[in-house]
Parts: structure tokens; C-alpha cells; sequence
């Protein structure tokens, strides 16, 4: 009884004690709240990925590949609901007569899109695009302005006046000032074999006229990718190959067997595309792992801020232990005391772990109920200190966020609380047994 | 006679200065019986706190035994001879080592508390803490229960530790020079309480002193130099 008595003596007389509880308070809510932050940043982001990509694709299509006969082979598979041919090529877009932007910084990502002048354009059929994803609520989103809106949502790629159209992200619409109607010229190129074996690159200039904005959740997808009609873009770029193809979305019935189906299909285009020399052509992949290095980087991201704010507990530790030492040398005096009265050096540990425990217990608790409140308030706390002093902690438009994200994860909770009481166990266990090692006769023998 | 309550045979205590081997104590015989009065006598340096500290078992003889009821005890493992000092010894020191966070009463039920787990404790709560204040009481500080030691004069510390070391109703009580540090009234009130309370109880008394005059005052003087008891 006397440890636990005593324990919370020196505790509750010794303020300086608050030191090393703050520290491990401030770690302990440093680590819920960053990492929900960061979890709920990538329940979003995967979210908007989500929205701007087929269940399946399949890419990485010989020159050859007969998009019928791929189409049909597909369609066979009893999980396929619906496929969309595509053609994919990179481009660059801008208003006749003006030089391109300047090609992008070193390093800078895709995150947002839309700052760099190179871009996806994908060639679609917008019906069958329509079946396979969002491409239809990607037009009539509520962001986009009236004024930038496709006129005609059931066919916006249908050419206007013999112009072909072509649908672009809307923040890169607001960004470079365009308008529905405006001309503008994609500029791209293709290899052209010159008769002699050799190939050389061939520009294309196609001169499109703005349809309006599309708006997935996805700003990435949004800045990076054009569409146009497929019909459009195979004429420029495979004026010979009428039944050209080098991606097709496929959407599926039953997306809970998503492995299963992208494995069958794998192997279902690898037959169709069998010319006989066992080479394995086409890939299929699932929506998740064409973008896997994307949502792999966001994740790397949170475990490296893991790290980062696992030394800030370190710290902390170390805050405890300077605190829980000057204790020990304090209270040496009375070490000789308890062993006279019957106390063992294991009851010394015991009273000095406890005042270590105690702390940690108290920053631990403290540390998730604030982590957990100010995680749950977040988007309350961030609009409070928005009304209150004007700054944005977390400005949601960059991410294309409506509010904070965050995302509680019970298992983290639990880790974040074993890992402290753990850092606590042991920085209270050296002053503790530094206790117990004192000489009793030493105290006793005068102050 | 009565019995022995604690002896020392031959005792013997070196310490080790670097290379060099320090004796203090070289063969001490001691006994106490129960209800004696023995004031050990002698110069600074000549042995008298190490022999208390052995025979209290804080402290383990380099050879010979140290006995309690007639059973060798210096050998015991340590938990074993930590009982045996929260059960049967209580000590009162110099400078009276109360514990500066706790206030008078809690200094004396800390001794309660040393054998006694959490629940037993919560289930006798208010025996020990009816004990503790009897006890108080009867080294008159009535009024000073809830005082910590900073706000109580050395007299009154000094009898904080008396109570403290007669909570668990020891055999025996050591005394290390616990006059030491008073002045000569406050000094003459502590021993009259401590003699009175010796006799009561009859107590095994050791008292460590300087002072012949108090020395006087027991049942029988055992004066030390260099390590050795002389008479």
C-alpha cells in the first residue's frame, strides 16, 4: 500500500512533475491527431480517385489490338457489365497563336494537376464512356458554373460547325480563362516511319473547340486529362487502323470480386492476344492498383509523419526521465527511512516505477481524450480559428475537400497508447532502479 | 534474567575503501533482553551506529550472527529480514527522517502501511488510523496531527518518529543519538517520553548516546572503542 501511497504524494507535491505528463500529453495527441488527419486524407483521396476511374482497365495494347474483337472477348466474361474503348496519347493545349507554358519544375507532382502544360487526352466514345464511369455526373457537376457547363450533356464531344470539341478539368478552364465555345489548338505528334526502316516524329495539330468543364473529385485526374472524341483523335493518330484501341474501361457487376475478375481477365486478354509465340501481352489491372503508386505515396507520407512524431515522444521521454531523476536525487533521504521501516529496494523501484506510470498514465489518457476530441471537432476548431483570426489551418479547396478529413482508427489508438506506456516504462525503470540501488545507510547516517 | 531478544556474537563489520579494508566492528558480543534498557556508549567513530545498524538488520556483519528470539537472523534473505524489521524493530534517529510530503499522522500510519497490501489496508483503514492517533496522542501532539514537519519544531518531529516507530508494536526499539539534535529541555521531554513508553510496553532498548548522563539513566551501559565493546 505504502508505494502506491507514496507515489501519488511525491506526484501530486512535486509540480515539475506536470513536465514530463504535458510531454507525453502533447506526443501522445501530436500522434492521434496527425495520423487521423492523414488517414482521413487517404479515405479521400482514395475516394476521389475512386470516382474518376473504371473498376478495370485494360492497357498496354499492341499496335494491332482489334478493339472489337478485345471488346467482345471482354464482354463474354460474366462479371463485365459494360467496356468503353480509348485511345490515350499526351498533348499539349493552348489558344492558337500563343506559346506553350513552360514545362514543369523538377519534382513537381501530379497531385492537383493542371499546372503543367502537358496533358493525358483521352479519346472516348462519351456513350460508352458514360457506361463505364462517372464520366455523365462528371459534366453536370454542381461546382461547375452555368456559364461553363456542356451545353449538351448527351453528346458533348459532338462536333460543332465541323469543329471537333473537346472537354476540359474545370479548375484548369478557370486557371487559363477559358470559355465554352473558344478555339483552342492540341498540339501532339506520332512516329512516322519514313520508308527507309527509320521513324521520325510527325506534329499533329488539331484544332478543337472547348465543350465545357468536367469535374470529377479527383483534381489530378481533372488537370491532367482532356477528353475528345475517339473517332477525333484515331484519325490523327491512326488514320490506317480503323478499329484502333490502347485502353479499355471496364465495369463490372460485382466490384467485391474485383481480384478475382481482374485475374480472369488478365488471362482472357492474354488469349485474345495470342499470335502464337507465347508472349503475354495486355494488362489488366483493377482501379486500385493502376493507382496504387499514388495512394503507396500518400501512405509513405503518414508512415514517415509517424516517425517524425515517434521522436517527438522520444523526447518527451526524455523530458520525463530529467523530471523523474531530479525526484530520486531529491528523495534519496528518504530511502533510508522505508528500509528501516520495512520497505524492500523492490519496494523502492516500485514507489519511483509508480510515479513514472502514474505520469504516463495520465498523459496517455489526457493525450487520446484530446487527440480524439480535437480529431472529431476538427472541422469545428478549423472554421472557429477561420472566424476568429482569419487564418485557414487547412485550406480544403487545395485538396478538393468540403471539410477537414479525418479518420479515427481504433487499432492506431491502441498502438499509440502501448507504445507510450512502453516509452514511459522504461525511461520511469532507470531512475527507479537508481533508487533501489541507494544505499540505505547513507540517508540514514545524517543530512 | 529474561531471555536475549537480540544479540550479537562476534560480530564483526569491515568496509572496503579502495584497496584498503576499514574494520569498525572486531567481535562485538551484545545482548538485549526483553524490557532492558541499554545505553551504548562511546566516541564518534567507535562502532556504535554500525552496531545498531547490523543488529536492525539494515546492515549485514562481515562475520558472526546476529540473533533475534534466539534464531540467527543476519543471513536472511532480504524481503525476510525487511519483515522482521516492519514487525518486530522500530527505529528513532538523529535527525528524525520524516518524510517532508506527509503530515504527522500520515508519517506514523506510513508504518502501517509497509506490510500491508491495498485492499487489507482499505479494509483496516480506520483501526490504523485510530492507532496512529492514540499514539500521537500519547507523545502529546493531540493538536498536530495534520501539520507536515516543516511546521513542527524538533521536539515535536522527534516525537513524530517515536509514534512512527511504535506503530507495528515492536519487541524492540534502537535509537540513534535521538536527543542529538535538540536542545537540552526539549531534549530531557523526549527521553521521559521514551523511557516512559519503554517501560510501558517493555521494550528492548537500545540507546546510542554521547551523553553518560542519559546513559545513566538505563539498566546497563556498554561502552565501545575502535570497533570493540570495553565494558
Amino acid at each position: 500500500m505504502y508505494r502506491l501511497f507514496l507515489a501519488v504524494r511525491y506526484l501530486l507535491t512535486r509540480p515539475i512533475n506536470l513536465l514530463g505528463m504535458l510531454g507525453i500529453l502533447l506526443s501522445v495527441w501530436a500522434l492521434v491527431l496527425v495520423v487521423s488527419i492523414f488517414s482521413g486524407f487517404l479515405v479521400e483521396i482514395e475516394r476521389h480517385v475512386r470516382s474518376a476511374s473504371a473498376d478495370v482497365s485494360v492497357h498496354r495494347l499492341p499496335a494491332w489490338a482489334s478493339g472489337k474483337a478485345l471488346e467482345q472477348a471482354l464482354r463474354d466474361d460474366p462479371n463485365v457489365r459494360d467496356v468503353a474503348p480509348r485511345l490515350v496519347h499526351y498533348g499539349m493545349l493552348g489558344r492558337p497563336g500563343d506559346r506553350p507554358q513552360p514545362p514543369p519544375l523538377l519534382g513537381r507532382t501530379a497531385l492537383h494537376g493542371g499546372d503543367q502544360p502537358f496533358l493525358l487526352v483521352l479519346g472516348v466514345d462519351a456513350a460508352a464512356e458514360a457506361a463505364v464511369t462517372g464520366f455523365a455526373g462528371w459534366l453536370r457537376a454542381p461546382s461547375i458554373p452555368p456559364d461553363l457547363r456542356v451545353a449538351d450533356p448527351t453528346a458533348p464531344l459532338a462536333a460543332a460547325d465541323g469543329t471537333p470539341r473537346v472537354l476540359v478539368g474545370l479548375e484548369r478552364m478557370q486557371r487559363e480563362g477559358l470559355r465554352r465555345g473558344d478555339r483552342v489548338l492540341l498540339t501532339t505528334g506520332r512516329l512516322q516511319g519514313d520508308g527507309d526502316g527509320q521513324k521520325g516524329l510527325q506534329q499533329i495539330s488539331l484544332e478543337l473547340q472547348v465543350a465545357g468543364a468536367f469535374k470529377t473529385h479527383h483534381g489530378g485526374f481533372d488537370g491532367n486529362n482532356v477528353f475528345v472524341d475517339r473517332e477525333v483523335l484515331r484519325q490523327a493518330l491512326f488514320p490506317d487502323r480503323p478499329d484502333a484501341v490502347q485502353e479499355i474501361a471496364v465495369r463490372l457487376h460485382d466490384e467485391s470480386t474485383l481480384s478475382a475478375t481482374t485475374d480472369r481477365l488478365q488471362r482472357l486478354v492474354v488469349r485474345a492476344l495470342d499470335r502464337g509465340d507465347d508472349l503475354a501481352r495486355g494488362h489488366v489491372q483493377g482501379w486500385r492498383d493502376k493507382n496504387g503508386q499514388f495512394l503507396r505515396s500518400v501512405e509513405h507520407q503518414r508512415g514517415l509523419l509517424k516517425i517524425v512524431l515517434v521522436v517527438i515522444m522520444v523526447t518527451a521521454a526524455f523530458l520525463m526521465l530529467a523530471t523523474l531523476s531530479m525526484m530520486v536525487t531529491e528523495k534519496t533521504a528518504d530511502i533510508g527511512i522505508l528500509t528501516a521501516m520495512g520497505a524492500t529496494p523492490l519496494g523502492v523501484l516500485q514507489v519511483f516505477l509508480a510515479c513514472g506510470l502514474t505520469i504516463t498514465a495520465a498523459g496517455v489518457g489526457l493525450g487520446l481524450s484530446a487527440g480524439t476530441l480535437t480529431s472529431v471537432y476538427l472541422e469545428e476548431i478549423r472554421r472557429f480559428v477561420l472566424w476568429a483570426t482569419g487564418v485557414d489551418l487547412f485550406p480544403l479547396q487545395v485538396y478538393n475537400l468540403d471539410r477537414v478529413p479525418c479518420a479515427l482508427e481504433p487499432l492506431w489508438l491502441l498502438q499509440v497508447a502501448a507504445m507510450a506506456f512502453a516509452t514511459g516504462a522504461v525511461v520511469s525503470a532507470w531512475p527507479a532502479w537508481r533508487a533501489a540501488r541507494h544505499d540505505p545507510l547513507v540517508s540514514l547516517r545524517g543530512t | 534474567m529474561n531471555p536475549p531478544v537480540l544479540e550479537a556474537l562476534a560480530v564483526t563489520k569491515s568496509y572496503r575503501l579502495g584497496r584498503r579494508e576499514i574494520p569498525v566492528l572486531r567481535g562485538v558480543d551484545l545482548a538485549i533482553a526483553q524490557g532492558e534498557r541499554v545505553a551504548l556508549l562511546g566516541a564518534s567513530g567507535a562502532g556504535k551506529s554500525t552496531l545498531l545498524h547490523v543488529l536492525g538488520l539494515l546492515d549485514a556483519p562481515t562475520s558472526g550472527s546476529v540473533r533475534f528470539d534466539g534464531r540467527p537472523v543476519h543471513a536472511l534473505p532480504v524481503a525476510e529480514r525487511a519483515r522482521l524489521r516492519h514487525r518486530h524493530t522500530g527505529f528513532v534517529f538523529q535527525f528524525y527522517h520524516l518524510i517532508p510530503e506527509l503530515t504527522a499522522l500520515q508519517n506514523v500510519l506510513l508504518a502501517g502501511m509497509m506490510a500491508t497490501s491495498t485492499l487489507a489496508w482499505w479494509r483496516g483503514r480506520r483501526a490504523a488510523r485510530a492507532a496512529a492517533e492514540a499514539l500521537l496522542v500519547q507523545v502529546g501532539l493531540q493538536d498536530r496531527l495534520h501539520h507536515r514537519p516543516a511546521e513542527l519544531s524538533g521536539g515535536e518531529r522527534q516525537r513524530v518518529a517515536i509514534a512512527r516507530a511504535l506503530l507495528a508494536d515492536p519487541k524492540v526499539v534502537l535509537a540513534d543519538e535521538p536527543t542529538g539534535n535538540l536542545d537540552s529541555a526539549t531534549a530531557a521531554g523526549v527521553v521521559e517520553l521514551m523511557f516512559s513508553i519503554q517501560q510501558q510496553r517493555r521494550l528492548a532498548f537500545l540507546l546510542v548516546t554521547h551523553n553518560e548522563e542519559l546513559a545513566r539513566r538505563c539498566d546497563r551501559i556498554v561502552r565501545m572503542q575502535d570497533g570493540v565493546v570495553v565494558g
